[in-house]
């Protein structure tokens, strides 16, 4: 049985990656789960500079899910490669960096120095909803993003993956855009931009105002956006969005991912990854499957759809 | 995996045991956290009967019985993550992270160890209490509530022979008034050299940094943030602090770091 994926010149042992802000420098959960198990892991956002992030409260709890605006707090990318790298480097998983910047330069800036040995390849960050610059703004608009993305391209021979906002009208034509700039793959989604409300003293529930909504609320948007996503593009996508199980995972393959990111689910339970490997595995036992690529993109949608009577 | 590290496991519940309103005291076997939990760190649990909340939640380790491998935790049933806790039947578990989290550190030599409780707050100081006996410090426990009924943890302190003033809010029982005008006027009675520690709400903490800066005393705080993952990864329950020589505030997790710090380096709300 084979696990192992190949997004875009990155091979990764199982389709199992940790998202973005969700796992911090990875370095975290080394004494709590065997980091070998996983596919890679992609870092919190990194700048060239450390930055200090909102202000709290920074999140909340919503039906089935969590509101965010954290504000992309981290160490910067030279602290990452000096200090983290190195402890990383024992444990045998792709590590990917989350590239953000307040400028294209930045970004690119922050790409040439996160090329080295260690790193696997580049998440780019054009979709984070909770800064003033950058994120979602550049993630937003179709000619930044395109800027962006060329300008990391050029910056660097790493395997590029533009973090996709789902706070768009069409997806598909940021995934277009980002293929035709030089793109590898695509992470697909960043969080849902959200508000949450106390109507006691009628301000945010969060201190930036606004926040990005992310857990298993959000899932089936998130499938809907990679399958049209993965539908639009030559170049492998990776579903993201609510997965706190197997068949959360599954959707997303079924649906057009050559993988997944698991997020929110790391604050609930770190043994997911065993878990999901574990199920994953039983699927393509149960289903007489050879690989995790005889599993992708093989949903049956109908062809015509029906509409329903009276119509 | 490194020795003391937290593990995380499913956990069975072994011993409920139902106290006035809404307390309950739980007891879950766990024997990482029963043999490496210390004073002041806490356990992230969630019951895996419940899909809503999500997360899991901070929980203070209030005693461990190593030999049976089992913990056990003051719950106060506030809502549906707690009510999921208490609710846990025979061959029901929980998703539980632990040890997790700075404990208190033990005073130094030649000091006494006051402990300031606000209510729920207590959890902490019943390990914290064997801790001190075992070193051989002296300890006295000021409890504060709203009410009497807020005050139901207080036979174990007897036990141990730490010496025990209540206050309430409502003159029920004790004190009537703060918990920290008792500690205030224990302080005015001279007492030698003592090292605060308080677990309470914020306010409640918040005065109590103010006393010990006012009487040049030492206090350990444990805050209690909102907390998603207690491993420095969801950086939701950073708290400000401005250690000595820093120029200005900077974030730190307050499930890594803290919960309990050194009370001069916390800026206040």
């Amino acid at each position: 049985m084979k696990l192992a994926v190949e997004l875009g010149g990155l091979r990764l042992k199982n389709p199992l990656i940790a998202a973005s802000g969700t796992f911090g420098y990875g370095v975290e959960y080394e004494s709590i789960l065997d980091l070998s198990l996983l596919g890679g892991l992609v870092s919190k956002g990194l700048y060239l500079e450390p930055r200090d992030g909102c202000a709290v409260p920074r999140i909340v709890e919503t039906p089935s899910g969590l509101l965010n605006a954290i504000g992309l707090q981290g160490v910067g990318i030279r602290a990452f490669v000096r200090e983290v790298l190195p402890r990383l480097a024992r444990h045998d998983t792709a590590v990917i960096v989350n590239v953000c910047g307040d400028t294209v330069e930045e970004y690119a800036e922050v790409a040439r120095i996160a090329e080295t040995p260690g790193v696997a390849a580049l998440e780019i960050n054009i979709s984070c909803p909770n800064v003033k610059k950058g994120g979602m703004t550049f993630g937003g608009d179709p000619r930044m993003t395109h800027e962006v993305v060329a300008a990391v391209r050029k910056a660097t021979r790493l395997p590029v993956i533009p973090k996709l906002s789902p706070n768009v009208a069409d997806v598909t034509l940021f995934a277009r855009v980002c293929e035709e700039a030089g793109a590898d793959a695509l992470s697909c989604i960043n969080t849902l931009l959200g508000l949450s409300i106390d109507v006691e003293r009628r301000v945010p529930r969060l201190a930036f105002g606004t926040g990005g909504l992310s857990g298993p609320a959000i899932r089936p948007i998130a499938v809907r956006m990679a399958w049209q996503a993965a539908r639009a593009v030559r170049i492998p996508v990776i579903g993201i969005g609510g997965i706190a199980g197997t068949e959360d995972a599954l959707e997303f393959l079924v649906a057009g991912c050559r993988a997944v990111q698991v997020g929110t689910a790391n604050f609930v339970d770190p043994g997911i990854y065993a878990r999901i490997l574990d199920g994953l595995e039983a699927y393509l036992r149960r289903h007489k499957l050879e690989s995790i690529d005889d599993v992708v993109g093989t949903l049956r949608y109908p062809a015509d759809v029906p509409e329903g009577p009276g119509t | 995996m490194a020795p003391g590290a937290p593990v995380n496991r499913d956990v069975s519940i072994v011993g409920r045991q139902a106290l006035e309103g809404p307390y309950v005291l739980l007891t879950f076997r766990h024997p990482e956290v029963a043999e490496r939990a210390r004073a002041g760190q806490f356990v992230m649990i969630k019951a895996n009967t419940i899909s809503e909340p999500i997360l899991r939640r901070p929980f203070s380790v209030m005693t461990v019985a190593p030999r049976e491998g089992t913990f056990t935790l003051f719950v106060k049933v506030v809502g549906p993550g707690s009510r999921g806790l208490a609710d846990l039947r025979e061959g029901e578990t929980a998703g539980c992270l632990g040890p997790l989290g700075r404990p208190f550190p033990l005073p130094p030599a030649g000091h006494e160890a006051l402990l300031v409780a606000g209510g729920y707050g207590i959890a902490p100081f019943v390990l914290f209490g064997e801790e001190l006996g075992r070193a051989r410090r002296r300890a006295r426990l000021f409890y504060g509530g709203r009410t009497v009924a807020d005050l139901q943890v207080r036979a174990p302190f007897a036990a141990l022979g730490i010496p025990l003033a209540c206050a309430t809010d409502d003159g029920s029982f004790g004190h009537h008034g703060r918990v920290t005008e008792a500690v205030a006027a224990h302080l005015d009675t001279r007492p030698g050299p003592v090292t605060l520690y308080a677990c309470g709400p914020d306010a409640m903490l918040h005065a109590v940094a103010r006393l010990a800066e006012e009487r040049g005393v030492p206090a350990q705080v444990s805050l209690d943030p909102w907390m998603g993952c207690g491993v420095g990864t969801c950086l939701g329950c950073v708290v400000r602090l401005r250690r000595a020589g820093e120029a200005r505030p900077k974030y730190h997790c307050a499930c890594t770091e803290g919960p309990v710090f050194d009370a001069r380096d916390v800026v206040w709300a």
